[in-house]
Protein backbone atom coordinates (compact mmCIF):
# COMPACT_ATOMS: atom_id res chain seq x y z
CA UNK A 1 0.00 0.00 0.00
CA UNK A 2 1.31 3.33 -1.22
CA UNK A 3 1.84 5.78 1.72
CA UNK A 4 -0.65 8.81 2.11
CA UNK A 5 -0.85 11.80 3.79
CA UNK A 6 -3.95 10.99 6.32
CA UNK A 7 -5.61 14.25 7.04
CA UNK A 8 -7.60 14.27 10.81
CA UNK A 9 -11.50 13.41 10.18
CA UNK A 10 -13.29 16.88 10.92
CA UNK A 11 -16.82 17.48 12.30
CA UNK A 12 -18.09 18.20 9.12
CA UNK A 13 -17.28 15.02 7.71
CA UNK A 14 -18.62 13.01 10.26
CA UNK A 15 -21.69 14.25 9.97
CA UNK A 16 -21.82 13.94 6.25
CA UNK A 17 -21.20 10.04 7.10
CA UNK A 18 -23.85 10.13 9.63
CA UNK A 19 -26.59 10.94 7.09
CA UNK A 20 -27.24 7.84 5.57
CA UNK A 21 -27.49 6.72 9.48
CA UNK A 22 -30.32 9.21 10.56
CA UNK A 23 -32.20 8.66 7.53
CA UNK A 24 -32.22 5.18 8.72
CA UNK A 25 -33.14 5.64 12.03
CA UNK A 26 -35.94 8.03 11.42
CA UNK A 27 -38.84 5.88 10.51
CA UNK A 28 -37.32 3.01 12.82
CA UNK A 29 -37.75 5.62 16.01
CA UNK A 30 -40.83 6.71 14.32
CA UNK A 31 -41.99 3.23 14.97
CA UNK A 32 -40.44 3.00 18.64
CA UNK A 33 -42.65 6.19 19.18
CA UNK A 34 -45.76 4.44 17.93
CA UNK A 35 -44.81 1.60 20.65
CA UNK A 36 -44.50 4.14 23.28
CA UNK A 37 -48.30 5.38 22.77
CA UNK A 38 -49.31 1.85 22.69
CA UNK A 39 -47.91 1.32 25.73
CA UNK A 40 -49.38 4.27 27.37
CA UNK A 41 -46.11 6.72 28.04
CA UNK A 42 -46.14 11.04 27.69
CA UNK A 43 -44.31 12.37 24.76
CA UNK A 44 -41.69 13.34 27.06
CA UNK A 45 -41.52 9.65 28.62
CA UNK A 46 -41.13 7.81 24.90
CA UNK A 47 -38.50 10.96 24.07
CA UNK A 48 -36.44 10.69 27.27
CA UNK A 49 -36.73 6.56 26.29
CA UNK A 50 -34.30 7.69 23.12
CA UNK A 51 -31.84 10.16 24.34
CA UNK A 52 -31.14 7.76 27.63
CA UNK A 53 -30.83 5.25 26.18
CA UNK A 54 -30.10 5.69 22.47
CA UNK A 55 -30.31 1.81 21.38
CA UNK A 56 -32.37 0.37 18.54
CA UNK A 57 -33.36 -3.25 19.54
CA UNK A 58 -32.37 -2.73 22.62
CA UNK A 59 -34.99 -0.36 23.70
CA UNK A 60 -37.91 -1.93 21.74
CA UNK A 61 -36.70 -4.84 24.34
CA UNK A 62 -37.00 -2.70 27.22
CA UNK A 63 -40.41 -1.26 26.38
CA UNK A 64 -41.59 -4.72 25.45
CA UNK A 65 -40.82 -6.09 29.08
CA UNK A 66 -42.07 -2.84 30.82
CA UNK A 67 -45.42 -3.46 28.48
CA UNK A 68 -45.39 -7.12 30.13
CA UNK A 69 -44.73 -5.93 33.33
CA UNK A 70 -41.29 -7.17 34.12
CA UNK A 71 -39.28 -6.36 37.33
CA UNK A 72 -36.55 -4.16 37.08
CA UNK A 73 -34.17 -6.63 37.43
CA UNK A 74 -35.08 -8.89 34.87
CA UNK A 75 -35.49 -5.72 32.77
CA UNK A 76 -31.80 -4.65 33.56
CA UNK A 77 -30.62 -7.93 32.95
CA UNK A 78 -32.34 -8.37 29.12
CA UNK A 79 -31.05 -5.22 28.42
CA UNK A 80 -27.57 -5.61 29.72
CA UNK A 81 -27.51 -8.86 27.78
CA UNK A 82 -29.19 -7.25 24.34
CA UNK A 83 -26.75 -4.71 24.70
CA UNK A 84 -23.66 -6.46 25.12
CA UNK A 85 -22.48 -6.27 21.57
CA UNK A 86 -21.74 -2.48 22.09
CA UNK A 87 -18.55 -3.47 24.36
CA UNK A 88 -17.08 -5.41 21.39
CA UNK A 89 -17.69 -2.76 19.27
CA UNK A 90 -16.60 -0.31 21.91
CA UNK A 91 -13.73 -2.20 22.32
CA UNK A 92 -13.00 -1.98 18.45
CA UNK A 93 -13.21 1.81 18.35
CA UNK A 94 -11.25 2.79 21.37
CA UNK A 95 -8.00 1.08 19.67
CA UNK A 96 -8.84 3.84 16.41
CA UNK A 97 -9.33 6.43 18.58
CA UNK A 98 -6.76 9.24 18.79
CA UNK A 99 -4.89 9.23 21.89
CA UNK A 100 -6.02 11.38 24.89
CA UNK A 101 -9.86 11.60 25.25
CA UNK A 102 -11.10 11.26 28.43
CA UNK A 103 -13.07 12.40 30.88
CA UNK A 104 -16.72 13.60 30.11
CA UNK A 105 -15.98 13.46 26.95
CA UNK A 106 -15.20 10.15 26.80
CA UNK A 107 -18.34 8.98 28.49
CA UNK A 108 -20.33 11.02 25.85
CA UNK A 109 -18.80 9.15 22.73
CA UNK A 110 -19.25 5.69 24.19
CA UNK A 111 -23.05 6.83 24.60
CA UNK A 112 -23.32 7.54 20.86
CA UNK A 113 -22.05 3.72 19.87
CA UNK A 114 -24.62 2.17 18.02
CA UNK A 115 -24.40 -0.68 15.12
CA UNK A 116 -24.39 1.89 12.08
CA UNK A 117 -21.72 4.41 13.81
CA UNK A 118 -19.65 1.36 14.52
CA UNK A 119 -19.67 -0.17 11.43
CA UNK A 120 -19.19 3.91 9.67
CA UNK A 121 -16.38 4.29 11.72
CA UNK A 122 -13.98 1.82 11.66
CA UNK A 123 -14.03 2.04 7.91
CA UNK A 124 -11.30 4.43 7.82
CA UNK A 125 -7.54 4.25 8.53
CA UNK A 126 -6.75 7.50 9.91
CA UNK A 127 -7.42 7.54 13.97
CA UNK A 128 -10.70 8.13 14.84
CA UNK A 129 -10.61 12.26 15.64
CA UNK A 130 -13.22 13.13 18.97
CA UNK A 131 -14.74 15.99 16.47
CA UNK A 132 -15.66 13.56 13.60
CA UNK A 133 -16.68 10.92 16.45
CA UNK A 134 -19.29 13.31 17.66
CA UNK A 135 -20.36 14.59 14.11
CA UNK A 136 -21.25 11.11 13.56
CA UNK A 137 -22.91 10.35 16.62
CA UNK A 138 -24.89 13.33 17.14
CA UNK A 139 -26.00 13.36 13.11
CA UNK A 140 -27.51 9.56 13.80
CA UNK A 141 -28.62 10.42 17.65
CA UNK A 142 -30.94 13.23 16.12
CA UNK A 143 -32.55 11.28 13.62
CA UNK A 144 -33.25 8.42 16.49
CA UNK A 145 -34.73 11.23 19.00
CA UNK A 146 -36.55 13.59 16.40
CA UNK A 147 -38.04 10.21 15.15
CA UNK A 148 -39.05 8.96 18.45
CA UNK A 149 -41.34 12.37 18.82
CA UNK A 150 -42.93 12.27 15.11
CA UNK A 151 -43.81 8.85 15.65
CA UNK A 152 -45.36 9.28 19.08
CA UNK A 153 -47.15 12.24 17.62
CA UNK A 154 -48.28 10.45 14.64
CA UNK A 155 -49.75 7.65 16.69
CA UNK A 156 -52.28 10.43 18.35
CA UNK A 157 -53.96 11.15 15.00
CA UNK A 158 -54.65 7.24 14.04
CA UNK A 159 -57.65 6.22 13.86
CA UNK A 160 -58.62 3.73 17.02
CA UNK A 161 -59.16 0.57 14.56
CA UNK A 162 -55.92 0.92 12.85
CA UNK A 163 -54.52 1.55 17.02
CA UNK A 164 -54.74 -2.58 17.63
CA UNK A 165 -52.69 -3.46 14.22
CA UNK A 166 -49.99 -0.97 15.05
CA UNK A 167 -49.48 -3.91 17.93
CA UNK A 168 -47.08 -5.49 15.26
CA UNK A 169 -44.61 -3.13 14.67
CA UNK A 170 -42.51 -4.49 17.14
CA UNK A 171 -42.80 -7.69 15.75
CA UNK A 172 -42.84 -6.56 12.25
CA UNK A 173 -39.41 -4.76 12.74
CA UNK A 174 -37.92 -7.70 14.65
CA UNK A 175 -39.03 -10.55 11.72
CA UNK A 176 -37.38 -8.40 9.39
CA UNK A 177 -34.30 -7.82 11.11
CA UNK A 178 -34.50 -11.86 11.31
CA UNK A 179 -35.03 -11.70 7.76
CA UNK A 180 -32.05 -9.54 6.92
CA UNK A 181 -29.69 -11.60 9.44
CA UNK A 182 -30.78 -14.51 7.40
CA UNK A 183 -30.19 -13.37 3.73
CA UNK A 184 -26.61 -12.50 5.04
CA UNK A 185 -25.60 -15.10 7.35
CA UNK A 186 -27.70 -18.51 6.36
CA UNK A 187 -29.57 -21.48 8.34
CA UNK A 188 -27.31 -21.51 11.08
CA UNK A 189 -29.78 -18.09 12.24
CA UNK A 190 -32.41 -19.78 11.28
CA UNK A 191 -31.58 -22.58 14.19
CA UNK A 192 -30.60 -20.37 16.84
CA UNK A 193 -33.56 -18.22 16.63
CA UNK A 194 -35.77 -21.08 16.20
CA UNK A 195 -34.33 -22.78 19.94
CA UNK A 196 -34.46 -19.41 21.39
CA UNK A 197 -38.39 -18.93 20.09
CA UNK A 198 -39.56 -22.34 20.78
CA UNK A 199 -37.78 -22.16 24.81
CA UNK A 200 -38.97 -19.46 25.35
CA UNK A 201 -42.91 -20.05 24.52
CA UNK A 202 -42.43 -23.04 26.05
CA UNK A 203 -40.95 -21.57 29.32
CA UNK A 204 -43.83 -18.81 29.57
CA UNK A 205 -46.97 -21.13 28.22
CA UNK A 206 -46.22 -24.64 30.04
CA UNK A 207 -43.91 -23.15 33.13
CA UNK A 208 -45.61 -19.72 33.49
CA UNK A 209 -42.33 -18.32 34.14
CA UNK A 210 -41.85 -14.63 34.18
CA UNK A 211 -41.14 -13.15 30.44
CA UNK A 212 -37.96 -11.58 31.76
CA UNK A 213 -36.20 -14.30 32.87
CA UNK A 214 -38.02 -16.53 30.28
CA UNK A 215 -35.99 -14.01 27.38
CA UNK A 216 -32.93 -14.26 29.33
CA UNK A 217 -32.52 -18.14 29.58
CA UNK A 218 -34.02 -19.03 26.06
CA UNK A 219 -31.24 -15.90 24.34
CA UNK A 220 -28.19 -17.72 26.39
CA UNK A 221 -29.14 -21.19 25.79
CA UNK A 222 -29.50 -20.80 22.11
CA UNK A 223 -26.51 -18.50 21.29
CA UNK A 224 -24.31 -21.09 23.24
CA UNK A 225 -26.09 -23.90 21.15
CA UNK A 226 -25.03 -21.49 18.18
CA UNK A 227 -21.33 -20.79 19.42
CA UNK A 228 -20.98 -24.94 20.09
CA UNK A 229 -22.68 -25.49 16.46
CA UNK A 230 -20.79 -23.12 14.42
CA UNK A 231 -17.19 -23.98 13.00
CA UNK A 232 -14.38 -21.36 14.25
CA UNK A 233 -13.96 -20.72 10.44
CA UNK A 234 -17.35 -19.81 10.14
CA UNK A 235 -17.64 -15.98 11.07
CA UNK A 236 -21.08 -15.23 12.00
CA UNK A 237 -20.17 -11.96 13.04
CA UNK B 1 -43.43 7.54 41.77
CA UNK B 2 -47.04 6.33 40.85
CA UNK B 3 -47.67 9.22 38.45
CA UNK B 4 -44.95 8.56 36.19
CA UNK B 5 -44.65 4.60 36.35
CA UNK B 6 -42.37 4.36 33.48
CA UNK B 7 -39.48 7.05 34.77
CA UNK B 8 -37.97 4.33 36.74
CA UNK B 9 -37.60 1.72 33.87
CA UNK B 10 -36.47 4.05 31.69
CA UNK B 11 -33.69 4.83 33.53
CA UNK B 12 -32.74 1.64 34.59
CA UNK B 13 -32.74 0.38 31.19
CA UNK B 14 -30.22 3.68 29.97
CA UNK B 15 -28.40 2.18 32.96
CA UNK B 16 -27.62 -1.09 31.58
CA UNK B 17 -27.67 0.36 28.01
CA UNK B 18 -24.63 2.90 29.02
CA UNK B 19 -23.01 0.16 31.44
CA UNK B 20 -21.50 -2.22 28.40
CA UNK B 21 -21.04 0.72 26.54
CA UNK B 22 -18.58 2.22 28.63
CA UNK B 23 -16.73 -1.12 29.89
CA UNK B 24 -14.77 -1.32 27.27
CA UNK B 25 -13.08 1.97 27.30
CA UNK B 26 -12.42 1.58 30.61
CA UNK B 27 -11.26 -1.80 30.79
CA UNK B 28 -9.86 -4.26 28.16
CA UNK B 29 -10.23 -7.92 29.35
CA UNK B 30 -12.83 -8.12 26.74
CA UNK B 31 -9.88 -8.87 24.14
CA UNK B 32 -8.89 -11.92 26.40
CA UNK B 33 -12.51 -13.82 27.02
CA UNK B 34 -12.01 -17.07 25.75
CA UNK B 35 -13.12 -18.13 22.10
CA UNK B 36 -16.18 -20.16 23.19
CA UNK B 37 -17.62 -17.11 25.10
CA UNK B 38 -16.60 -14.27 22.70
CA UNK B 39 -18.65 -16.18 19.98
CA UNK B 40 -21.54 -16.82 22.09
CA UNK B 41 -21.56 -13.49 23.31
CA UNK B 42 -21.48 -11.97 19.48
CA UNK B 43 -23.99 -14.45 18.45
CA UNK B 44 -26.59 -12.78 21.42
CA UNK B 45 -28.42 -10.24 18.87
CA UNK B 46 -29.57 -12.89 16.81
CA UNK B 47 -30.69 -15.12 19.55
CA UNK B 48 -32.40 -12.51 21.02
CA UNK B 49 -35.05 -11.89 18.15
CA UNK B 50 -36.49 -15.50 18.44
CA UNK B 51 -37.97 -14.42 22.47
CA UNK B 52 -39.09 -11.18 21.19
CA UNK B 53 -41.01 -12.36 18.34
CA UNK B 54 -42.63 -15.44 20.41
CA UNK B 55 -45.15 -16.05 21.93
CA UNK B 56 -46.02 -12.25 21.64
CA UNK B 57 -46.86 -12.01 18.15
CA UNK B 58 -49.61 -15.06 18.76
CA UNK B 59 -50.39 -14.12 22.57
CA UNK B 60 -51.56 -9.91 21.64
CA UNK B 61 -54.11 -10.96 18.86
CA UNK B 62 -55.86 -13.22 21.30
CA UNK B 63 -58.71 -15.09 19.15
CA UNK B 64 -57.27 -13.43 15.92
CA UNK B 65 -53.60 -15.09 16.63
CA UNK B 66 -53.08 -15.41 12.97
CA UNK B 67 -53.30 -11.97 12.33
CA UNK B 68 -50.15 -10.86 13.73
CA UNK B 69 -48.34 -14.30 12.72
CA UNK B 70 -49.17 -13.40 8.79
CA UNK B 71 -48.32 -9.81 9.31
CA UNK B 72 -44.48 -10.75 10.31
CA UNK B 73 -44.12 -13.07 7.88
CA UNK B 74 -45.11 -10.52 4.87
CA UNK B 75 -42.59 -8.57 6.49
CA UNK B 76 -40.19 -10.84 6.68
CA UNK B 77 -40.84 -11.84 3.03
CA UNK B 78 -40.33 -8.22 1.61
CA UNK B 79 -37.25 -7.89 4.21
CA UNK B 80 -35.46 -10.73 2.69
CA UNK B 81 -36.39 -9.26 -1.00
CA UNK B 82 -35.14 -5.73 -0.31
CA UNK B 83 -32.99 -4.22 2.03
CA UNK B 84 -35.48 -2.27 4.17
CA UNK B 85 -37.15 -1.72 7.50
CA UNK B 86 -40.17 0.66 7.06
CA UNK B 87 -41.92 -0.89 3.94
CA UNK B 88 -41.80 -4.31 5.38
CA UNK B 89 -43.03 -2.95 8.80
CA UNK B 90 -46.28 -0.85 7.08
CA UNK B 91 -46.88 -3.74 5.06
CA UNK B 92 -47.21 -5.53 8.12
CA UNK B 93 -49.67 -3.21 10.17
CA UNK B 94 -51.71 -2.57 7.10
CA UNK B 95 -52.21 -6.77 6.71
CA UNK B 96 -52.75 -7.10 10.32
CA UNK B 97 -55.13 -4.30 10.15
CA UNK B 98 -56.75 -6.36 6.86
CA UNK B 99 -57.21 -9.27 8.79
CA UNK B 100 -58.19 -8.09 12.39
CA UNK B 101 -61.51 -6.02 10.29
Amino acid sequence: MEPETLHRLTFKQGCQEGFPIFVGYFPTAMAFGLVCRDLGMRIWEAVLFSVTNFAGSGQFLAANLIGGGALLAELFISVLLVNLRYSFMGAELNRNLEKGIRGWRKALLAHGTTDEVFSVAVLHREPISKEYLAGLELTAYSGWVSGTAVGFLVGMILPPALQLAVGVTLYAMFSSLLAQEFHQKGFMVLAIVGISAALNSFLILQCSLAIGWSFVISMLAASFFGALTTSDSEEVL
Amino acid sequence: MNTFPFLIPILISALATFLVRALPYYASFLDRLPRFLSKSLRLLPIAALGPLIFPGVILDFQEHWYAGLIGILCAAFIAYRKNSIIIPILLSILVTYLLLL
